[in-house]
């Protein structure tokens, strides 16, 4: 297990678009199983690779059932909406209020670069918004409708 | 991304899983705890507070809710019924929560788990009660003794009952009151590793407090200590955490040079290690319980301490061992009891026993003294104990075993301090109560094989 440091905002590389992934290396298996592991060690539910300061199209996601791994994801459809708070292991301690689609299906790659379709609801369709923004060097901050809270002063969320 | 959390919710998640669905709090909070062991400090501070101090002040927090609540605490939803006692907790004993923060929170809380059409019945009733607390009208201690009892501690009124049948009602306040106070760390010395001076200079230099106990010479209470995994001297394996009342079940059974012991429900052990230090290396001590999982609690316990004389085994009280018959020199029958001794420590215990369970419990009880007692030598001593208070599986037991079986009760006076002796103990029994004897609630008879 390896822990990679966590890119704070501020750093450009969170400003920048990210390249598609080729073809699975050695180098990029490490980078999935250290990005697992730091999302876990940080308690994320999802982490994209950008936060860990590289350039590729990678993300992953566990939102309590399991990790998925996302290579190049393409979102290709959105319905509904949900409105709640939502924080980024970019910025530590900080929540803010984002609309987001609460459905999604997304197409992407697995670690084997074999092709799959995922559709999530809720908290997973929010976060896979939320890493494949990521990759587009767009940080929830420019979502934010309202303040950006300290998580120990958050309201109680209305819904 | 990282998920927000919302403490409050964690909360009532807390109390839905305690009250509504039974699940015991220390364990649900010590899940959580760790679950969100990435909170911050004050976060988990206020989690197990307000968790806890809602569970133990439960029936005090129902009567303030129905003096503002039309309808009764019982006939509410589950979620509101929570809701209302966490915020009432919050408002009555947490100067530092504003009460219209608690409201807002409160209200926010139940419609987000779905409560839309109950958020004004919610807001209602915690503004009302914001308002009139501090006029609030408790049961009378002169005119309705018991019911100020059941409010003012928390107990329930059938468990009050029974103990005003045994007790004056002085005696059965001290014992509430005593629920109330933070219990303490007892510890026993194991004097055969290191003195006791040397385990309070070693505990001192951790900056630990200690203090003496005045009924046992090797017992000391501890204070002002995080973890007991980071105590050195509890490392080395220089002492037992182990309540002074259930030091006392080995002192009673006085176990003598080369003794052969049985302690048919052991775990986690902290008895049987007891016998087996005053046994000094010599005798036997043969530790059983029922799982796998308890056996193992024992072994870490035997590996900590390192011994050569006791053990521990997987075996059912209640299934007869035909290799035990006349076996022990001393059998210890520490049973599976209502547990009403240590509802200091355990607030949720109240509640979840009643008058049946506690009937189901003197059934296993008199079920597993039936199967154990001949494993006692003719002229042996059986030590039957529990920590609970009352009647039903106390004493009523102890004269459903004499009219049974072949024993009868023998002195402890001999093995007590002077302060602790009586009426009964003459007899061969003692009933330990919190708040009067300052221990846990417990209970030991003392028996001698005749035949």
């Amino acid at each position: 297990m390896a822990l990679r440091k966590v890119r704070i905002q501020g750093d450009p590389v969170l400003e920048k678009t990210c390249k598609e992934v080729k073809e699975i290396t050695p180098r990029i298996r490490e980078l999935i199983e250290d990005m697992l592991d730091t999302m876990y060690e940080e308690n994320g539910v999802g982490l994209a690779a950008p936060q860990v300061g590289v350039l590729k199209r990678i993300v992953v996601i566990d939102v309590g059932e399991g990790p998925y791994i996302m290579i190049n994801p393409v979102i290709e459809e959105t319905s509904g909406s949900q409105t709640g708070y939502e924080g980024c292991l970019s910025l530590p301690g900080k929540s803010g209020m984002v609309t987001r689609a609460n459905h999604v299906r997304v197409r992407a790659f697995d670690e084997n670069m074999d092709e799959y379709v995922l559709e999530g609801e809720e908290l997973l369709a929010r976060a896979i918004c939320h890493e494949c923004d990521h990759l587009n060097g767009i940080m929830y901050t420019s979502l934010v409708e309202g303040e950006l809270y300290n998580n120990e002063e958050l309201p109680a969320e209305e819904e | 991304m990282t998920k927000p959390v919302n403490i409050r919710e964690i909360i009532l998640g807390i109390l839905m899983e305690v009250i509504e669905e039974e699940q015991y709090i220390h364990i649900v909070l010590r899940n959580v705890l760790e679950k969100y062991q990435y909170l911050e400090k004050r976060d988990r501070a206020f989690i197990s507070r307000v968790s806890e101090g809602t569970v133990e002040y439960m029936i005090q927090l129902d009567y303030i809710i129905e003096q503002f609540s039309r309808i009764k605490v019982q006939d509410m939803k589950p979620v509101i019924r929570n809701i209302l006692r966490m915020s009432v907790y919050q408002m009555k004993y947490m100067d530092n929560v504003p009460d219209s923060a608690v409201c807002n929170e409160a209200v926010k809380l139940a419609q987000k788990k779905g409560f839309y059409t109950l958020k004004g019945f919610v807001n209602g009733v915690l503004r009302n009660t914001a308002r009139g607390l501090s006029d609030v009208s408790y049961p009378d201690r002169e005119t309705s003794p018991a019911q100020y009892l059941s409010v003012r501690y928390s107990i329930p009124q059938w468990m009050l009952n029974k103990w005003l049948d045994q007790f004056d009602y002085e005696t059965v306040e001290k014992i509430c009151a005593s629920m109330e106070q933070e219990s303490r760390t007892c510890i026993r010395c194991n004097l055969s590793k290191a003195s006791k001076e040397e385990i309070m200079d070693k505990l001192r230099r951790q900056n630990i407090t200690v203090k003496e106990n005045p009924y046992l010479d090797y017992a000391l209470e501890i204070s002002d200590y995080n973890y007991l995994q980071a105590i050195q001297a509890f490392k080395e394996g220089l002492f037992q955490v182990q309540d002074i009342s259930s030091m006392l079940v080995a002192e009673v059974a006085a176990p003598r040079w080369g003794d052969y012991c049985i302690d048919v429900c052991a775990a986690p052990g902290g008895k049987s290690l007891h016998l087996s230090d005053k046994l000094n290396g010599s005798g036997y001590v043969e530790a059983r319980d029922l799982t796998d999982y308890k056996v193992e609690l024992m072994q870490e316990n035997l590996e900590r301490t390192k011994r050569i004389n006791m053990v521990a085994v997987r075996q059912d009280a209640t299934v007869f061992d035909g290799a035990s018959v006349e076996k022990a020199d001393i059998l210890l029958a520490d049973l599976p009891c209502s547990g009403l001794g240590v509802i200091g420590r355990k607030a949720d215990i109240r509640y979840k026993m009643t008058e049946a369970r506690q009937q189901e419990l003197v059934k296993i009880q008199r079920k597993i003294l039936d199967t154990v007692w001949s494993y006692v030598k003719v002229g042996g001593t059986l030590v039957y104990s529990t920590c609970t208070i009352g009647t039903e599986e106390n004493q009523g037991n102890v004269k459903w075993f004499l009219d049974n079986y072949p024993f009868r009760l023998e002195s402890i006076d001999p093995y007590l301090c002077p302060k602790l002796r009586s009426e009964t103990t003459k007899a061969g029994y003692i009933q330990l109560l919190p708040g009067v004897h300052g221990t846990d609630g417990f209970f030991i008879a003392r028996f001698k094989r005749t035949e």
